[in-house]
């Protein structure tokens, strides 16, 4: 039997961080461990995935082995997982899944296409696939199957990606806030931002400003040092609280996050530096709780103020958003993965037809070379085209003897006589010889007429 | 009569164009929900279809002697035409295939309101000047009324920031609020040029017929030129943006269309 894939592991859906992390591999122990695994007489390809959500085993069946040993292999892999993790069989049984053949096609798809992602849609798996898929391919643990499995895993995922809307919209708080400051700004590129207060969180959403191409950070703080310890952590530049007016006018962005009990930016402070920036649209993310900015200031002209809880909300939207377009990637992936199983039938097969072939080969060319033989000897053209049709029914006997044989003898000849016949297309051959027999005994269609007047 | 003019010259490529058009904005109306990508693509291509049997409309009668700058019936095809061609240029850019919602479905509304008209005879006794300062002044207001386009689409997606309407229409396709306020700006910007000429040459026209400058139409159309050149000022002098810019656009643009209704109505009575 040709080879088969299967996948074994545990995922967040079916086990808690508390066992994920006990069975996670560490990347210096995976080329002990992959070649352990394809050591294994029955199997022959191994991939390890080990990330924070996930640990799975993707393996295939070495060529020639027996149809249960797909199963078995899965077995193994099971006791492999316990053994090396120091995990108890009956404890890692309640927890660990396993995909056979068309299945765990379909789990590496859609493991690659961030569908059985915790965020659906998030683009770090991809990333985390092709290096557990790196490393297979560096320790040779990787062949036709898996490997190819793994590849057409990658293409489908960038389909996906492309073809339905599953990576729209950012999925964390400090994503939500660069994508709604692009919906002002459309592009962050020169843009300058304000850090007000010293929080991590601002850190993280300035960082992420940053990295879309915000120019200029400025930080301040009621105290100097925590302002100046964070602009050397975000490599932005320190400034002073008194001057914070003048701060705030010059600020596309503001990020607020400061501890105060009582709002630090007040309507009538934000109206004066909205004036003095010429109702220039400013955008203002107060992710302070309690919050930094009174709500009126979002109704000043220019001023796009959002909270957390707005923030939050957009999260929760885009991740509704992702869930509908799911729909349409789970039924592409599902194409892709018959397509792919399609593929591996066919390599079961084409061991068989690359014998054919070469047999019906070297039958005709045996029987031409006694045919040239034949016709050199040959004086008539008579002679000739004896010597041609014999090379004809050389070839068709020579073709059907050993069919013929093993059709007689066989057990269950009529099963095979069947498949004979399918091969061959002898049933629609045989209804087309009737048809046109009956069409020359009954010439013009008459024989349906014909047939009603003679039994009468 | 107006049938008679309605039916000559052949009439195909106007049909196929209406047809094209309807079907443009119905897909765009859909593309503003969350649809399939193919669907934005055949609506642009909906779009395009539309444009060039306009365009072969538009050509077929200049064949026959009906020039875009002879009537009223025929500068409202052309503007709308013109328009389409604008847009068709303006929505390679990201996040501005939206304005295809506005302005296929005003094209068609424009094309079938100017054609199925009665009041669309050509004027008598037109001059080359009557007809640059028609063709000047259709091809000014279609450029407005695609800054209009792009300045009503700029407080839609305002209006979804102010009050945190994630799910608005528009608020996931369209561009952002900078990029819309530039567009305008730049529209208005070749507009206003066109507009102007198109101007002079009305008011020497007017001289020229020695008709007075005494109908109603000439001080709207000047409270037109106004709102517009009070907006290019204000934008480079003062820095006049957003959603100020936008509602002077959309009063210069209703100034303009006051004007296009009194003319229209003055051609359907006759008077």
């Amino acid at each position: 039997m040709p080879s088969e894939l299967f996948v074994v592991g545990v995922s967040w859906r079916s086990a808690p961080v508390s066992v994920r992390e006990k069975l996670a591999f560490h990347d210096e122990e995976l080329e002990g461990h992959l070649k352990k695994l394809i050591n294994h007489e029955l199997i022959d390809e191994a991939v390890i995935l080990s990330t924070c959500n996930r640990v799975e085993i993707y393996g295939c069946t070495s060529k020639g082995s027996p149809a249960s040993a797909v199963a078995q292999a899965a077995a193994e892999t099971r006791a492999f997982i316990s053994h090396s993790r120091g995990f108890p069989a009956e404890k890692l049984s309640d927890v660990l899944f396993e995909h056979l053949e068309e299945d765990a096609i379909r789990h590496i798809f859609r493991v690659a296409s961030a569908l059985d992602s915790m965020v659906v849609g998030e683009s770090q798996i991809l990333g985390q696939l092709k290096s557990a898929f790196g490393a297979s391919s560096n320790y040779q643990s990787l062949g036709p199957v898996l490997g190819r499995c793994m590849e057409r895993a990658f293409s489908v995922a960038k389909r996906v990606r492309t073809e339905t809307g599953i990576s729209r919209g950012a999925a964390n708080v400090s994503s939500v806030a660069v994508e709604l400051a692009k919906r002002v700004f459309g592009e962050l590129d020169g843009k300058s931002v304000l850090v007000v207060g010293a929080g991590k969180m601002s850190a993280l959403a300035a960082r992420h400003l940053r990295a879309d191409g915000a120019a200029l950070i400025r930080v301040t703080n009621r105290s100097p040092e925590k302002a100046e310890r964070l602009a050397d952590e975000i490599d932005g530049v320190a400034c002073a609280w008194q001057d914070l007016e003048i701060e705030l006018s010059k600020a596309d962005v503001i990020i607020t996050s400061t501890g105060a009990r009582e709002p630090v930016l007040t309507k009538k402070l934000m109206k004066q530096a909205m004036k003095r920036r010429r109702y220039k649209p400013c955008f203002v993310m107060d992710i302070a709780v309690p919050r930094d900015v009174e709500s009126a200031v979002g109704k000043l002209e220019g001023v796009y103020l959002f909270d957390m809880d707005d923030l939050e909300r957009l999260v929760s939207e885009n991740l509704k958003e992702r869930s509908r377009e799911a729909e349409a990637a789970f039924s592409l992936v599902e194409g892709e993965v018959r397509q792919f199983h399609q593929w591996m039938r066919q390599q079961h097969v084409v061991p068989t037809i690359r014998s054919l072939r070469s047999h019906f080969h070297e039958v005709a060319a045996a029987e031409v070379e006694k045919a040239m033989r034949n016709l050199e000897k040959a004086n008539t053209e008579h002679e000739r085209q004896e010597a041609m049709q014999r090379l004809g029914k050389g070839i068709a006997n020579k073709l059907l003897h050993a069919p013929t044989t093993v059709l007689k003898q066989a057990s269950d000849a009529e099963t095979l006589a069947d498949s004979v016949s399918q091969l061959f297309s002898l049933d629609s051959q045989d209804e087309s010889e009737e048809r046109s027999k009956s069409s020359a005994l009954n010439p013009a269609g008459l024989a349906k007429t014909a047939v009603p007047s003679k039994k009468a | 009569m107006a049938a008679e003019v309605v039916t000559t010259p052949p009439q195909v490529a106007f049909y196929f164009a209406m047809i094209s058009y309807v079907i443009a904005s119905v897909l765009h109306l859909s593309s503003l929900a969350q649809v399939p990508a193919w669907v934005k693509h055949a609506a642009r291509w909906a779009v395009v279809i539309a444009f060039i049997a306009h365009g072969v409309d538009i050509g077929w009668r200049g064949v026959e002697q009906v020039h875009p700058a002879t009537s009223v019936r025929e500068a409202l095809g052309f503007l709308s035409w013109v328009l389409v061609g604008a847009y068709l240029v303006l929505s390679r850019r990201k996040g501005l295939s939206v304005l295809g919602a506005f302005v296929a479905p005003v094209a068609l509304v424009v094309l079938a309101t100017a054609r199925l008209s009665p009041s669309g005879d050509a004027v008598t006794g037109l001059s080359s000047l009557g007809r640059l300062h028609i063709a000047s002044a259709t091809v000014g207001v279609a450029v407005f009324c695609l800054a209009t386009v792009v300045s009503v689409i700029y407080l839609m997606q305002e209006r979804n920031l102010k009050s945190k309407n994630f799910d608005g229409v528009l608020f996931r396709s369209s561009a952002s609020l900078e990029t819309l306020d530039r567009l305008s700006a730049r529209l208005v910007s070749i507009g206003f040029p066109i507009f102007t000429i198109s101007m002079m040459l009305g008011g020497v026209w007017v001289a020229q017929r020695e008709q007075g400058f005494g109908r109603i139409e000439y001080p709207i159309a000047g409270v037109t030129w106004l709102a517009f050149a009070a907006l290019m000022l204000g934008r480079s002098l003062r820095g006049l943006q957003g959603r100020r810019a936008a509602l002077l656009t959309l009063l210069g643009f209703g100034a303009a269309m006051l004007v296009l209704a009194l003319y229209f109505l003055r051609r359907s009575v006759g008077v």
